[in-house]
């Protein structure tokens, strides 16, 4: 280290000059390499089985998200103005060029399977608009006996049609959704139009929740470079220490895209990770050269700067070091968006410990001490916090031990108490604001129709030709309607469907006919009647081609993942008497495989806490030569664990990607405030042997610095508390809650379970 | 009567005239016509196996036995499903009529609930059974439903073809445009592209192989594909009987029911 030291001091010029250059390269590398990944799916990994089923299937049937579009009349939707509309308006949709034709579905273009007087025949509901008084009423009669259109394309009260138009994941852009809102639009007066749908909320959420970033970053880093100075209270000091988070920043992206990986949404967190991080080595850096300053007012930049390495290195890398690692443990996580978070925010970390023990010292050989107000008088009042209220909060800790240590139990079992009301939420509409346009909406359409969103059934057999098998559509008619009894679930489509209706108008349009036929031959010839008459490409949408694959799709009024799991979880207890028929369940769907997601990236997550956990307190136990110091410096980081998944629970936010991820920065911070406590209390400690000596200066040395760190990176990120995206709103708060439970944690009970584990005063008996 | 004979003469001299010039001066109404009016004998027996190729390159495939009679002014058919065996027995019955603003009467018996139902057709742009033939695809078009024009004579596949534009004087109809390849003096279509509504290639019929059956050219193994959903029917006749005297009775509900 003293020869890194020498180095670093003879040769600060040609060392900034070639982490500059590198810089530039990577820089360079980032403008040709560096693209954003928007595309969801290409988040999930892929070779996991329900993705693999679910993208199978989806090809299989068409899976597609449907945008829906309403048309609402106060009166009636039965009259040629409102009806005309509803044709010209399929039709445009039909001719957008993200939009297949075959992908609209309106009353326009439904088939209606009718048969009357020993005729049988799939037909329009209408072509040319129906305008006399009794043709308005037998189209309204044409709907009303069809369950296949009534109350799925028309809203029960008749006040209300919808267009569907499905359309492939990759093909959604806001410019799409402008154009869509615009032509929709201009279909009003004096119908309402409404908009909503699976990709609106989707495409929506990434570009609000990228648009609000871009505003809210800036901010967040102007107040932090605010705090910054007033803390350090040197320009020289403010420059190195954000030369530090921004080179760190750079060099993660820039890696990044030299390894041709591209920028997920997750990927947006590192430098939330790395401003949250890379700002404490240097706070702790200059905090320590100014106490030393202070002491030393007389001191020569090489006595300063061997003080600080000598007294420095080994927190700044061991905090490092650790951290790093505990990212590195994110790497089991299955979702590669995740392992490259972990992978890339540990080398930001391992950067910014480079750049930390590089660049402070380089900044002070070439441009000398941080710069000092000459008149130590009025220094002293200026001072921000005096040393004398360091000493005091550490008198106030050691005096209130047992109130400390019981609310630390209490807030403690309240927490785990409410880390078992966490629920996982995977829906997207949860994410805007009740009074969104884009909420209302859904409302709107969610309270007319069967729902916004879909779940697909997937019942597969090994046996070409299951599906013709009454006993195994009545099954499956039994689960739809099982299903549908659920309020939150609207309707459900299948093969059945298909057949009930088929066998009803071949008996005459009976109602009693409105079930699944008893025989196997009948179904048979009445699908071969339908292939034969009707539009059979509707058919594949519900069934395969060797009829062994049957597809239920089933409407839902909403994205929530609770919702979701309760639908499933009436399906589920069919399982057995499925199964009985050798026919399996599978699910797909796009709300499926986020609920999926979710739940993978939370249990790699909880794994990786774990697994972290241990390597943590392995490490520190190894580096303090002692297994005990090691528990006691993961204290901090499980308290505020705990505490960050505690609150979640008892304030009802939802574990989502984002705030799954915010736990991680308790492992980067709460190493970080640990083990610089630790150092230096051990370091006072074998210097005085005093314990409230050591204590005291332990508190206004490290305490000093983890308060600074947990001040800047708390108030920055307070900004996004702001923020008109709720997601973002949830990251704020949490990212400031887990910096001040670190902090609190550190220099409350870790001090006092270092105190009362008398390590490092071995003569003492201690109480 | 004297009128008669002067358009006798007038009508005379035309033909004499068309066929002092050869057939390079036919129009494109023209070839297309007799491919339409190609004799194909009066009545024919046959076994269709229909083939369906999904874009996943699985394959149902159907037997049938069909029976069809020209009776002039209406052309009769009957088809008996012999497999798969579920709907064994399933027959159909289209009756097609000369006149084209006249259209198909057609009746499907089920086994399955003893009905004989009729299926009120109101479009020729209906698909057959599920296949990627439309009833027009299947030779029904009349070509004066469309206007035609030969853009240019070429040899493809060793023949030498006429290559007629048709676009529909209906613009609602389901093709914008098709591309017909005729061989020149068997007036069989060998090849046909079909363009969708907006323009878009949609589909191609080709004839696989066609057989001299009793002097008739019948075409006995075609296949449309459907590029757009990458969907193919095959069409293969065998035991083909041609003029062997198909009762004008077979043509009944009666029969229908009776099966094969």
């Amino acid at each position: 280290m003293d020869r890194i030291r020498r180095f670093l001091m003879k040769r600060s010029k040609e060392v900034l000059i070639v982490i500059l250059i590198i810089t530039v390269f990577l820089g360079y590398v980032m403008k040709k390499n560096s693209r954003m990944e928007t595309d969801l799916d290409e988040y999930m990994p892929k070779d996991h089985p329900a993705f693999v089923y679910s993208d199978y299937a989806e090809k299989l049937f068409h899976i597609k998200d449907g945008i829906m579009i309403a048309i609402e009349h106060n009166k009636s939707i039965y009259n040629p103005g409102t009806l005309k509309k509803l044709k010209i308006l399929t039709k445009k949709l039909q001719k957008m060029p993200e939009i297949k034709k075959e992908d609209v579905t309106s009353l326009y273009t439904a088939e209606n399977i009718v048969g009357h007087e020993g005729t049988i025949d799939v037909k329009d509901f209408y072509r040319s608009i129906p305008k006399s008084e009794e043709k308005l009423k037998s189209l309204r009669e044409a709907v009303r006996g069809n369950d296949m259109v009534y109350k799925r394309l028309v809203s029960e009260d008749e006040k209300v049609t919808i267009i569907i138009a499905r359309i492939d994941d990759n093909k959604f852009s806001q410019k799409f959704y402008e154009r869509l809102l615009k032509i929709s639009h201009s279909f009003e007066g004096p119908e309402k139009v409404y908009v909503a749908g699976v990709p609106i909320v989707e495409g929506t959420m990434a570009y609000l929740g990228a648009k609000d970033m871009k505003k809210m970053i800036p901010i967040v880093i102007l107040v932090i470079i605010l705090v910054l100075y007033l803390v350090l209270r040197s320009v020289k000091n403010l420059i190195f220490n954000l030369t530090i988070v921004i080179l760190s920043t750079l060099w993660a992206f820039g890696f990044m895209a030299l390894f041709k990986v591209p920028i997920y949404s997750v990927s947006t967190m590192i430098p939330v990770m790395l401003i949250a991080i890379g700002v404490a080595d240097g706070i702790h850096m200059y905090s320590h050269l100014e106490l030393f300053l202070r002491k030393n007012p007389e001191a020569t930049r090489e006595e300063a700067l061997k003080d600080l390495f000598h007294s420095m290195w080994k927190p700044v890398v061991i905090t490092s070091v650790t951290t790093a690692a505990g990212f590195i443990s994110l790497l089991t996580s299955q979702v590669y968006p995740i392992k490259f978070f972990g992978l890339f925010t540990s080398l930001g970390v391992l950067f910014a410990m480079v750049f930390s023990l590089t660049v402070i010292p380089a900044g002070i050989v070439l441009f000398g001490f941080p710069e000092k107000k000459k008149d130590g008088n009025t220094k002293k009042k200026k001072d921000l916090l005096p040393n004398t209220f360091f000493y005091r909060s550490a008198d106030l800790v050691m005096k209130h031990k047992k109130i400390i240590i019981l609310s630390v139990i209490i807030i403690t079992a309240l927490s785990i108490y409410g880390t078992g009301k966490v629920w996982i939420n995977s829906s997207f509409l949860d994410k805007f604001e009740e009074s969104s346009d884009i909420v209302q909406t859904d409302r709107f359409i969610n309270r007319h129709f069967g729902g916004t969103n879909t779940l697909n059934v997937i019942f597969e057999s090994k046996l070409k030709g299951k599906f013709k098998d009454p006993h195994i559509l009545k099954v499956i008619s039994k689960i739809q309607d099982q299903v549908e009894a659920h309020k939150m679930a609207g309707n459900s489509f299948a093969i059945t469907d298909y057949l009930k209706r088929m066998h009803r108008v071949m008996h005459e349009d009976r109602e009693s006919f409105n079930k699944i036929p008893d025989s196997r031959d009948m179904i048979a010839q009445y699908l071969l009647l339908y292939e034969m008459s009707g539009d059979p490409d509707n058919l594949w949408k519900v069934i395969n081609y060797e009829y062994n694959r049957a597809n239920l799709s089933i409407q839902i009024k909403s994205d929530n993942s609770k919702v979701l799991k309760e639908v499933i979880s009436i399906i589920e207890k069919n399982r057995p008497e499925v199964e009985k028929s050798d026919v399996k369940i599978h699910y797909a769907g796009s709300g499926y495989k986020a609920l999926v997601f979710t739940d993978l990236i939370l249990e790699g997550q909880i794994k990786s806490i774990i697994l972290s956990l241990f390597m943590i307190i392995i490490l520190l136990a190894l580096q303090f030569k002692n297994i005990k110091t090691g528990l006691i410096g993961s204290v901090p980081i499980m308290i505020t664990t705990v505490i960050s998944f505690g609150v979640m629970g008892l304030f009802n936010i939802p574990l989502s990607t984002t705030t799954a991820l915010v736990s991680s920065i308790a492992l980067g911070i709460g190493i970080d405030y640990a083990v610089h406590f630790i150092e230096r209390y051990r370091i006072y400690a074998l210097d005085t042997g005093d314990v409230n000596r050591t204590i005291r200066l332990t508190m206004e040395h490290s305490g000093r610095a983890i308060l600074f760190n947990a001040v800047v990176v708390i108030l920055g990120f307070m900004v996004l508390a702001f923020s008109v995206f709720p997601p973002n709103r949830a990251l704020g708060s949490l990212v400031s809650l887990n910096m001040f439970t670190s902090f609190a944690g550190t220099v409350t009970i870790m001090l006092i379970l270092l105190y009362a584990s008398g390590i490092y005063f071995k003569n003492e008996k201690i109480k | 009567m004297k009128k008669i004979k002067i358009l006798t003469i007038i009508t005379g001299a035309i033909l004499t005239a068309q066929l002092s010039h050869g057939e390079s001066k036919l129009t494109g109404l023209d070839v297309i016509k007799k491919v339409y009016y190609r004799p194909v004998g009066k009545d024919m027996k046959s076994t269709l196996t229909m083939k369906l190729i999904g874009s996943s390159g699985s394959v149902r495939v159907r037997k049938i036995r069909q029976f069809s009679r020209d009776f002039g002014r209406v052309e009769k058919k009957i088809m008996f499903f012999i497999s798969p065996a579920d709907v064994k027995n399933t027959s159909f019955m289209n009756w097609s009529y000369d006149r084209p603003s006249k259209s198909d009467d057609q009746w499907i018996y089920l086994p399955a609930i003893k009905k004989v139902k009729r299926i009120s057709s109101d479009s020729k742009s209906d698909y057959f059974m599920g296949s990627d033939f439309t009833y027009d695809d299947l030779g029904d078009r009349h070509p004066n439903m469309d206007t035609h024009k030969i853009i240019r004579e070429e040899t493809f596949e060793g023949e030498n073809c006429y290559v007629v534009e048709s676009r529909p004087k209906d613009k609602d109809y389901m093709y914008s445009k098709t591309i017909s390849w005729v061989i020149k003096g068997k007036w069989i279509g060998l090849q046909k592209k079909f363009y969708d509504e907006d323009g878009n290639y949609l589909k191609v019929l080709k004839v696989k192989s066609y057989k001299k059956i009793k002097g008739y050219r019948i075409v006995v193994h075609s296949e449309m594909k459907n590029v757009q959903k990458n969907h193919t029917t095959e069409m293969i006749l065998q035991n083909v009987r041609i003029n062997s005297g198909v009762s004008s009775r077979k043509f009944t509900e009666r029969m229908m029911r009776r099966g094969l």
